[in-house]
């Protein structure tokens, strides 16, 4: 099947587009981005990556256009980078299973994400396993399970 | 390309993201018009027992991804040889690279038609002779007058316009003019002049959906009308929340088009 094809049949409704962003489809993660932000365009994150990080949450900005979350990563030298990570808005999520406690500073958190274009530490927020173990969607929303 | 601003990204990855963003935002006219009755014979909402005899639009309403038929491709509007050119413009330096972004990156609302598309609710609320559409995108909204009156002669260009409605039967007519060329026709790059017209039908089918049929027509940037329809889906028991894009924006588009982030905390 086509990327375009693939596409094409997440663009029905949100549990599409929510079942497209838990997956590994990189293409439909970017077209859930795209129907479901509507604020800025994604050319600074690399859609065709994805990455992940483990930290300890600093801060869990529940705010308009976009959550942003911050977290303390630790390197192997003992080395700490703070990562920052955009995320949908608390309108969507708040309707969707998510809440302004979902993350809380200390929290341990593993977070899989499109990075920067520029390589600064961040990107866009795809998915999360939270420190229960809950895996928790950004596009589309709401717990995996 | 039509109906999202996301048409304006320039990478391959990216236009998969255009394609499917103006796949959701757009789909072509399926639905017939609905039953036309007498809009004399219709109410018309002007006074509160008037209201009482209208269709009940209650509840909080967004945008769904299923407008038409799987795979329903939306209609590319058919451009005048000038607005063509702009696109193309437009096009060629988004390859360049010189535009990655649109001024919604800065907060700046999407203006009619793009604000009625924005992945958030809406609430519809009737009052005597008005029609108001709180739009919780960029906490905008939009004043429908029922009361007869005609638009301004010469009215101020404005991003959601001036809007006059009537009834017809349970079909919500609404006509706008009025708009500044700051805002897009569809994508981006779709420009229109300040004679841009938009007509929207809109009514309830299925007890829980709202369907809009919209129609743009510009005598100076469209060869012929731009027909679109969309579903709504009715969320009885979502409120409205707050949108302030400013609050803590991130994301920013530079006077020449070049998009950023600012990872400052």
């Amino acid at each position: 099947m086509s990327e375009a094809k693939k596409i094409e049949q997440v663009t029905h409704d949100w549990a599409r587009l929510r079942r497209a962003a838990i997956g590994t489809l990189v293409g439909a993660a970017l077209a859930v981005a795209g129907a479901a932000s509507a604020h800025h365009s994604f050319a600074v994150f690399d859609m065709s990556q994805q990455k992940t990080i483990e930290g300890t949450v600093s801060d869990f900005q529940w705010t308009n256009p976009h959550t942003w979350t911050w977290v303390d990563v630790k390197a192997d030298d003992g080395s700490v980078t703070k990562y920052g990570f955009e995320g949908m808005s608390p309108n969507f999520l708040g309707r969707r299973g998510w809440s302004k406690n979902t993350l809380k500073p200390g929290d341990h958190v593993k977070i899989v994400y499109a990075p920067l274009k520029s390589g600064e530490p961040g990107g866009t927020f795809l998915r999360a396993t939270l420190k229960d173990g809950t895996e928790m969607v950004m596009f589309g929303g709401g717990p995996v399970n | 390309m039509a109906g999202s601003r996301f048409v304006s990204l320039s990478t391959s990855t990216l236009a998969s993201g255009a394609l499917i963003a103006a796949l959701a935002s757009v789909q072509p006219a399926l639905a017939q018009a609905p039953s036309k009755a007498s809009s004399q014979s219709s109410p018309q909402g002007d006074t509160w027992a008037s209201i009482m005899k209208l269709p009940d639009w209650g509840g909080i309403w967004e945008v769904t991804f299923g407008g038409g038929p799987r795979g329903a491709r939306p209609e590319a509007p058919a451009l005048t040889p000038a607005y063509e050119a702009k696109l193309k413009e437009y096009q060629d330096a988004q390859k360049r690279g010189e535009i990655q972004d649109t001024p919604a990156a800065n907060c700046v609302p999407n203006g009619m038609p793009a604000i009625m598309t924005q992945p958030y609710p809406m609430e519809i609320l009737f009052t005597p002779g008005k029609v108001t559409i709180m739009i919780e995108a960029y906490s905008q909204w939009r004043q429908i007058f029922t009361d007869g009156r005609k638009h301004p002669e010469d009215p101020d260009l404005t991003f959601n316009g001036h809007s006059i409605g009537h009834w017809e039967g349970d079909t919500l007519v609404v006509d706008t003019v009025g708009f500044t060329t700051d805002t897009a026709l569809a994508g981006f790059g779709v420009r229109h002049s300040d004679k841009m017209h938009i007509v929207e039908r809109m009514h309830v089918i299925e007890g829980d959906k709202l369907q809009i049929e919209t129609t743009i027509t510009d005598p100076e940037a469209l060869a012929k009308p731009l027909t679109s329809t969309r579903v709504y889906g009715r969320h009885r028991d979502w409120t409205l929340a707050e949108y302030q894009c400013q609050q803590n924006n991130r994301n920013f588009t530079t006077d020449d088009g070049k998009a950023g982030i600012n990872l400052k905390h």
